[in-house]
């Protein structure tokens, strides 16, 4: 849908005008002197670039025109019924019609006039021409008088329109001359409507924002429509027939009881019946307005039953209220909230119809889970928070007894000077432990692949099952008297050898089992930790740190790992080693052992070009 | 409580700091301003550190933890290992993980009950996170994303998601993990969640350029509001229709 900008229409220029602009930039913008002596091209040229020059300008200004006035059919049907009420649709588009026959006309003449001068073969001629052509176009322009006329006026009034939004949250308000409605607008915006006590004081649509909900609402104010033929319907009352047919709505349709309006009430409700059709499937409110006069009292039964006959038939709200007064605020908000909440309940129910709503309730849709597990907050945050709130405003007004690391790095000399401290939040067992000095490679080995958090658990419990069944043996033994000791010797050797074997097939068991595998290539690997001796597992003066002693990492293939490192599986592993075994064996091949394009070569040793020639002043660039 | 936050002009905080509530890693800066932030709120309470994973400052990227353990990738150096190990309390496993997908905050995303994980992820590397972090673990993307921890972040009180996602995904997460999930962003409009938030129970903290919406909404959904004593629940629902009429 166009959004025709109504207020950024410039202006028309009367016809008069218009040429003199046009004539007077022609003069300005294009060259002046001419001579007859000059060559006959010249002089063509000369003038054709006049007259194409003023046609362009006609050209531009009128286009302005029709480019910056709505379309009809374009523009929102509010606004285009709007202006076949205001300003009649025929005499509109007839005007803008002429203006841009006019436009085609012009430039019709100019390319005729154009041609023309390739044959003029003097300068008067090719004067005479260009002077015609102007005159022809300059004759158009003020035939156009009343049309620019009529544009320009449409163009003032359309610019004092209110700027209404057919698209956006609108309550519309309705109903007989002098019933209460500009007052109502009034009281529910700041829009400061001319409020008269007789009938048609409100001669065109007003219009008024508020805020309710954390939305933006227009209310419309209309004139008053009189209870007649739409026919026989002036300019004024169509106004609001037209904003009643087009803007979806919510429609507060106003009703005097008191019929201090002059109106009677049986004429107001046959007006509501004569509008019904306008109404539509919009969310509508009749309100029966200034309550304060009493008509409340006063008004007969038969009446009563007939205004909410009316309401019932058309499934309208039945409300009170009174508009002026200050007293009665109460009830102008509730038919105002009445109203929104209504029209919002209509609008919300067709967004989520649509298909493109899902994008937003997404984001609206709080998902909860049929049931949650417990958050995990230290008892010391729930203590810190109880206190905070003990103490109020005032824990606001005291500082953080922390000293924080920013504070003592702008105490210590600003950020690149100061440097922190990490290990003084080490948690260890021993806080002494915390500045111990950790070698990281002894022997050139990596420390840290031979760490082993539990192999000093592990090798008592070797020890206590190696006892045990030592002990159990010789109980047995002690029973079994007779056996020879070598026997004896025999059974305890086998008994040794088992636990040997044992421990070794647990060793590889926790080598192969483990995640993280950083151990020294095979040729080190031979030499195990316990080969080495105590010695040399702890250097002098150097403490074996607690996050060493913890770290469950026994030393494990590295080196298979870095092979398989970044491939799929074992297969593609091992094609990938065949093949560069294979590259590898064929760059040797080839060259017998010798030379690979790995190693160094020059291929000339002693360039000529370096050492022969003379070596006087001036002979060579370089050596 | 739901801060704003900036490590050296950059909004993505949750790359730069790892925030569980056992313990919290922060990226070390030319200067300590962003680590002051999480030490001036959560070192009364829990071990606030600085670490840095293979060189990187990236940690909140690269590692992946909850109160019960800690994940890094198998390019953390020996030294960097033994920092982490000797800071954090003995109740704190340290593993270091043998995985192709190296970035482990990109692709694991965890509470202290269940962790969402990236498809690709190896078997042997979920049933590593399953049993360190103590956790169950869910294979998912989010809104055809498989960057499960890049465009999520969820503490055990609740989770915000990638803004794409469906009603329908977001229950069944929500169902999956046991905690309220919605979608939304951070860093105005930023749907990488995971690098603009980090959050536990208590405290969160999210990009400088976050509106004040998107951390009201961040405060609501990981109820960091409770300091002021009173909860505001209501707000939702009586925004949802002017939301809707406005937006959709």
């Amino acid at each position: 849908m166009v959004v025709a900008n109504l207020k950024a229409i410039q202006r028309v220029p009367e016809a008069a005008d218009l040429l003199d602009i046009v004539l007077s930039q022609t003069q300005r913008k294009t060259p002046t002197v001419v001579h007859k002596g000059y060559p006959i091209q010249r002089i063509r040229a000369f003038y054709m670039r006049k007259v194409r020059y003023a046609q362009s300008t006609f050209h531009e200004r009128l286009s302005r025109i029709l480019s910056d006035f709505p379309v009809v059919d374009d523009v929102h049907p509010f606004y285009g019924d709007l202006i076949n009420v205001l300003y009649d649709r025929d005499h509109y588009k007839l005007a803008l019609g002429q203006v841009h026959r006019a436009r085609s006309l012009m430039d019709a003449v100019a390319r005729d006039y154009v041609r023309l001068l390739k044959y003029a073969d003097s300068l008067y001629r090719a004067k005479s021409l260009k002077r015609a052509a102007l005159g022809r176009m300059g004759t158009m322009a003020k035939r156009l008088a009343p049309c620019l006329a009529y544009l320009e006026q449409v163009r003032q009034h359309m610019a004092r329109l209110p700027s209404i939004d057919p698209n956006t949250r609108t309550l519309l308000v309705a109903g007989a001359p002098n019933v209460g409605k500009s007052s109502f607008l009034n009281s529910v915006t700041r829009a400061d409507v001319d409020v008269q006590p007789y009938a048609f004081t409100t001669q065109s649509l007003f219009v008024g924002h508020m805020d309710y909900h954390y939305l933006r609402w227009q209310v419309i104010d209309t004139p008053g429509v009189l209870d007649r033929e739409l026919e026989q319907r002036n300019t004024i009352e169509m106004q609001a027939i037209t904003a009643l047919a087009h803007l979806r709505a919510a429609v507060l349709f106003f009703v005097d009881p008191s019929e201090q309006c002059g109106y009677p009430m049986a004429q107001q409700l046959r007006l509501f019946h004569s509008l019904r059709p306008l109404f539509g499937d919009k969310p509508l409110l009749l309100v029966c307005n200034k309550v304060d006069l009493g008509w409340e009292h006063t008004l007969d039964a038969e009446t009563w039953r007939a205004v909410e006959a009316a309401a019932a038939d058309t499934g309208a709200e039945l409300m009170k209220m009174s508009a002026t007064g200050d007293a009665d605020r109460e009830s102008v908000y509730a038919v105002r909230n009445r109203a929104c909440e209504r029209l919002l309940e209509v609008r919300v129910s067709q967004r989520m119809t649509q298909r493109r709503s899902d994008a937003v309730l997404n984001r609206l849709h709080v998902a909860m889970p049929p049931q949650t597990r417990p958050p995990v907050i230290p008892e010391s945050v729930w203590a810190a928070r109880q206190a905070q709130r003990e103490a109020g405003a005032a824990a606001a007004a005291v500082p953080p007894p922390r000293l924080t690391e920013k504070q003592r790095e702008e105490q210590m000399g600003g950020a690149g000077v100061y440097s922190m401290d990490w290990r003084k939040l080490y948690d260890l067992r021993e806080s002494e432990w915390r500045y111990d000095i950790m070698p990281e490679v002894v022997d050139g080995k990596n420390l840290a692949d031979y760490v082993d958090a539990d192999i000093l658990e592990r090798l008592d419990a070797l020890e206590r099952d190696e006892e045990a069944r030592l002990a159990a043996l010789e109980a047995r033994e002690g029973m079994e008297t007779e056996e020879g000791e070598e026997e004896q010797r025999r059974a305890r050797a086998i008994v040794r050898a088992a636990t040997e074997r044992r421990i070794l097939r647990q060793r590889r068991a926790a080598r192969e089992r483990s995640q993280n595998p950083s151990v020294p290539p095979a040729r080190l690997r031979s030499r195990s930790v316990s080969s080495r001796g105590p010695a040399r597992r702890h250097p002098p003066g150097v403490g074996v740190p607690r996050s060493l002693q913890t770290a469950s990492r026994p030393p494990t293939a590295a080196v298979a790992l870095r092979q398989v490192h970044g491939v799929r599986d074992m297969k593609q592993a091992a094609k990938a080693r065949r093949l560069f075994e294979q590259s590898r064996r064929k760059a040797f091949a080839s060259r017998e052992h010798r030379q690979g394009e790995w190693d160094r070569f020059i291929a000339v040793k002693k360039p000529k070009h370096l050492y022969a020639g003379k070596m006087s002043l001036g002979t060579r660039h370089h050596r | 409580m739901a801060l704003r936050a900036q490590f050296e002009n950059s909004n993505e905080v949750g790359c730069f700091a790892r925030l569980t509530n056992a313990y919290c890693l922060v990226a070390v800066g030319g200067s300590e301003a962003f680590y002051s932030l999480f030490e001036a709120e959560l070192a009364d309470h829990i071990p606030v550190i600085h670490a840095s994973i293979a060189g990187c400052r990236i940690v909140g990227r690269l590692c992946v933890g909850n109160k019960n353990g800690l994940l890094v990738p198998n390019t953390t150096t020996d030294q960097e290992l033994q920092h982490i190990r000797n800071s954090l309390p003995d109740a704190v496993a340290v593993q270091r993980l043998e995985e192709r997908l190296s970035a482990l905050g990109n692709c694991v995303a965890c509470n202290d009950y269940a962790a969402l994980v990236h498809p690709d992820l190896d078997r042997e590397t979920e049933e590593i996170v399953a049993d360190v972090l103590q956790v169950e673990t869910f294979r998912q993307t989010l809104a055809g994303e498989a960057l499960v921890g890049s465009y999520c972040y969820f503490t055990n009180q609740g989770g915000l998601i990638h803004p794409m996602s469906r009603i329908e995904d977001l229950d069944e997460l929500s169902g999956l993990l046991q905690v309220p999930l919605v979608a939304g962003t951070v860093n105005r409009g930023s749907e990488v969640i995971g690098a603009g938030v980090v959050a536990n129970d208590w405290i969160g903290y999210c990009g400088f350029n976050t509106t004040s919406t998107e951390l009201s909404v961040m405060e609501s959904i990981f109820k960091l509001r409770s300091w002021d004593g009173a909860q505001r629940d209501g707000d939702q629902d009586d925004l949802r229709t002017s939301l809707i009429d406005t937006l959709a």
